[in-house]
């Protein structure tokens, strides 16, 4: 098990050496400049030359690779070119808000994709089948922006029962929460339908009924419990997902948070700032899926790391 | 130059800046309290007057800090910070007696001393002042002469140095404040405006509170502190989520989208007021160095062969007006004859000039010259009214054989592209205040590094705009401007598409709005019922 996570971890360097390096060569061959950004298209080449000599923007593209790799191992992460305030300063003020969206959206995603999925493969009647795959589909084809402003336009603007603007709180969570978690609960619910009645095909569930145990025995206890690795598997990598989809939710939804500030720092070229901001969704990325194999030897006493 | 070059940054920010005229006063008692929500669709990058790039932070800074001296709403300077100003005979050396009874919000004083310093940093290498630094131009020195004297020498005349003193990046800031603060100053400034600095939530919002002490008003607004207790400026970085919550009240001021006017109009809730842009909001620009259009005829075809009211009615459904030269009639200096001097829509003469310059229809009605067809690429920005006119400007020319590829380019990537000269043509727009913009599109010193895009070499061209900017008669200058509008129509660089009309919505509660000519509310007199 250590052995395991250690070597897990160990894979993390190359991860992010390789994470850092593609992210470090597409923002410098992007065209743009953050120099004539920030100075402004009308800026003096004096006054661009000199800026770019004091960032440092002006050295081979593999020596600034390597001063960036430095002070990243030291924890530092420079400065954003637009704020001027320190990367992990910004990035501990947007990491929380995503944070807490990503991770109500991934509680509403399992809760609903799960139940509808179970439904669906356990119902009786094929309508209700039909019925929740068709739902699916919708789920899965609405864009975020669209959805998030429909339920602007309904929930706030005609029904007024949620603020458009309010940030912070519950309430203002909802809106955003459940945009965010349409998409992966329907992607769950279709993982979850196809992985339990594959397992309700099993000879155990077979025995399972043979001997008397009712059906809402067989589907929770027998079924779903082995039918989970496949939905686990998916869900960790929504996750990830969500932190990204978390770009467009938060943008309609006027929150702040780590998506809107790639955004930004993106169109701005701020170098630093969106390295940065790769490099700890990246980190997440590895560390959930991490979490997630352990998470297997629970669900499946027969799996075992070494 | 390099002043005015920072200042029309906020062209090339394309933001639907407010623009407004004045709105007439209300008579009926202001009542103190409440709070006024702005909305902007980008986040400051720091609330430091003096390193700042962002517009947003330019528009902050009027309620937050006062600058030396200030423009009326006809746009005439008045005092400010300063009682009085005088300049020397040759230009060099400005005067400026202070006002004392001013102090920072951090109750630090105002005076000769506070004001040197403030410009000085503005000025230092180490603030990298991407704009306040060049607003004071070829600046030799600054001396405090007395405790409310202060003198600031020029290593040569600048002509837009009054003007540029009322830029809001040149307010004074506290030097105490920038002392004890360091480098958290753009994050909790100190001015001396009618607001000060309370909260800035970011992503969210940034919340100015009422400056009680506030007693230094220009002659503009009433003379004491302003009603309303807070300004607070919503970041809201989706348009249509921007007017779901002013309809629902959650914003006192909007900017309407095009796609909006019509149906707020419609439901007679709100006051809308409606101005002409400062600026040309769209037009085609040719690229003089690349084919098919380094040849004066063919440019000359496509502006005989663009019908523009369609393209303003469907490009912009018809909210502005059809443009005809490089300065729209909002700008001091549009010559009224340049409607009648343009070229006009003539498919004959369009066929004519194509044909003159080689272009023959070939097997598929395309045209094409020595075997190759017609066709070229049109750079633009991802916005709305452009894409949707690009489309129209497409099927207009392809009815004369003309193909015209669409190709949609994030901002900064666009204007990299066209600075080194890429496009053979584009979609482009701006807004300024003064006819100086014609220095920016089409001096030849900005080829490459500025905004000309037409990458027209042209002395004559050169030397009209150098004498504008050298004549101080104005009657001259109009002339000069005329002839700049004249020649670039001639030289066909532009087919100026429209100028949209902006419209800001405010609510029934808002009272005593008033617009200044530069683009900005002054909210000194606001109060709400």
């Amino acid at each position: 098990m250590r052995a395991f996570l250690t070597r897990r971890l160990l894979l993390l360097v190359p991860t992010l050496l390789g994470v850092t390096l593609a992210t470090f060569l597409m923002l410098h061959l992007t065209p743009g400049d953050p120099v004539t950004i920030m100075l402004g298209e009308f800026a003096s080449a004096s006054d661009v030359a000199r800026l770019r000599a004091e960032l440092g923007l002006d050295r081979p593209i593999v020596v600034q690779y390597l001063k960036f790799l430095g002070r990243a191992v030291r924890g530092d992460l420079g400065s954003s070119i637009r704020s001027r305030r320190p990367v992990q300063e910004e990035i501990a003020e947007r990491l929380p808000p995503t944070m807490v969206l990503a991770l109500a959206a991934q509680v509403l995603a399992v809760c609903a994709g799960i139940t509808a999925g179970v439904t669906a493969a356990a119902a009786r009647r094929p309508s209700v089948d039909s019925a929740i795959v068709a739902v699916t589909l919708v789920g899965l084809s609405m864009p975020t922006f669209w959805s998030g402003l429909l339920l602007i336009l309904l929930f706030s603007l005609t029904l007024g029962w949620l603020p458009i603007t309010a940030s912070g709180g519950l309430r203002a969570l909802i809106l955003p929460a459940v945009t965010l978690a349409a998409p992966a609960a329907a992607v769950l619910a279709r993982v979850t339908r196809a992985s339990v009645l594959e397992v309700l095909r099993q000879d155990y569930v077979r025995t399972a009924r043979a001997k008397g145990v009712s059906e809402r025995l067989v589907v929770y206890r027998h079924a779903l419990r082995n039918a989970l690795i496949p939905v686990l598997t998916v869900a960790a990598l929504q996750f990830a997902g969500l932190v990204a989809g978390a770009v467009i939710v938060e943008s309609v939804f006027s929150r702040p948070g780590l998506g809107r500030l790639a955004v930004t720092a993106i169109l701005s070229r701020d170098f630093p700032l969106a390295q940065g901001i790769v490099l700890v969704v990246a980190s997440m990325y590895v560390f959930v899926n991490v979490g997630v194999d352990l998470v297997y030897g629970v669900l499946d006493p027969r799996i075992r790391y070494q | 130059m390099a002043a005015a070059r920072a200042l029309a940054r906020i062209v090339v920010l394309l933001l639907l800046f407010l623009t407004l005229v004045p709105l007439p006063l209300t008579h009926a008692q202001p009542q103190p309290g409440g709070e006024l929500a702005l909305v902007s669709t980008e986040e400051p990058d720091t609330l430091d007057p003096q390193k700042t790039g962002t517009a947003v932070t330019g528009l902050l800074m009027r309620y937050l800090g006062d600058t030396l001296l200030t423009k009326d709403l006809k746009g005439s300077y008045i005092p400010a910070l300063a009682r009085s100003w005088s300049v020397s005979g040759d230009g060099l050396t400005w005067t400026f007696q202070l006002r004392n009874d001013v102090k920072f919000h951090d109750g630090s004083p105002f005076n000769a001393q506070a004001v040197k310093a403030s410009i000085e940093r503005a000025l230092s290498p180490d603030t990298m002042s991407p704009i306040a630094g060049s607003l004071f131009g070829p600046v030799a020195d600054v001396q405090a002469a007395g405790d409310f004297t202060i003198t600031i020498k020029l290593k040569e005349p600048f002509a837009p140095f009054l003007d540029n003193l009322t830029d809001p990046r040149a307010m004074i800031v506290s030097p105490q404040a920038v002392r004890d603060l360091g480098d958290k100053f753009g994050r909790s400034p100190v001015g001396t405006g009618p607001f000060k600095f309370q909260e800035w939530r970011s992503a969210d919002r940034i919340i100015f509170a009422r400056n009680p002490d506030y007693t230094w008003a220009p002659s503009t607004v009433h003379a004491g502190p302003p009603f309303v207790d807070r300004v607070v400026l919503r970041i809201m970085p989706e348009s249509a989520a921007q007017v779901a919550a002013f309809e629902r009240g959650e914003l006192s001021v909007l900017a309407l989208p095009p796609t909006d006017v019509r149906r707020l109009q419609g439901t007679n809730k709100y006051t809308i007021y409606s101005f002409l842009r400062k600026g040309v909001g769209l037009f085609m620009e040719f690229n003089v160095t690349k084919e098919p259009f380094s040849d004066i005829r063919v440019r000359r075809a496509v502006s005989h062969a663009i019908e523009k009211n369609s393209v303003l009615q469907i490009g912009l459904e018809g909210l502005g007006e059809v443009a005809s030269g490089p300065l729209p009639p909002s700008i001091w200096g549009y010559w009224d004859g340049i409607k009648e001097y343009a070229p006009k829509y003539d498919p004959g003469k369009a066929k004519a000039l194509l044909a003159e310059a080689g272009w023959q229809p070939g097997p598929d009605g395309m045209l094409q010259k020595d075997g190759k067809p017609f066709s070229f690429v049109l750079y633009t920005a991802p916005i709305d009214t452009w894409t949707r006119s690009a489309q129209i400007v497409q099927s207009q020319l392809r009815a004369f054989g003309i193909s015209m590829e669409i190709q949609t380019f994030e901002f900064g990537t666009l204007l990299a592209k066209l600075k080194a000269g890429e496009h053979p043509a584009e979609f482009m727009g701006y807004t300024y205040t003064s006819p100086d913009i014609v220095q920016l599109w089409f001096h030849s010193s900005n080829i490459g590094t500025g905004l000309a895009f037409s990458h027209n070499k042209d002395s004559k061209l050169d030397s009209l705009i150098e004498a504008s900017r050298r004549e101080t008669d104005q009657g001259k200058r109009l002339t000069i401007y005329r002839d700049i509008q004249k020649y670039v129509v001639d030289q066909v660089l532009w087919v100026p598409l429209w100028t949209n009309t902006n419209y800001i919505a405010v609510q029934p509660n808002v009272q005593g709005a008033k617009t200044h000519p530069d683009g900005f509310l002054l909210l000194n007199d606001v109060w709400l019922k």
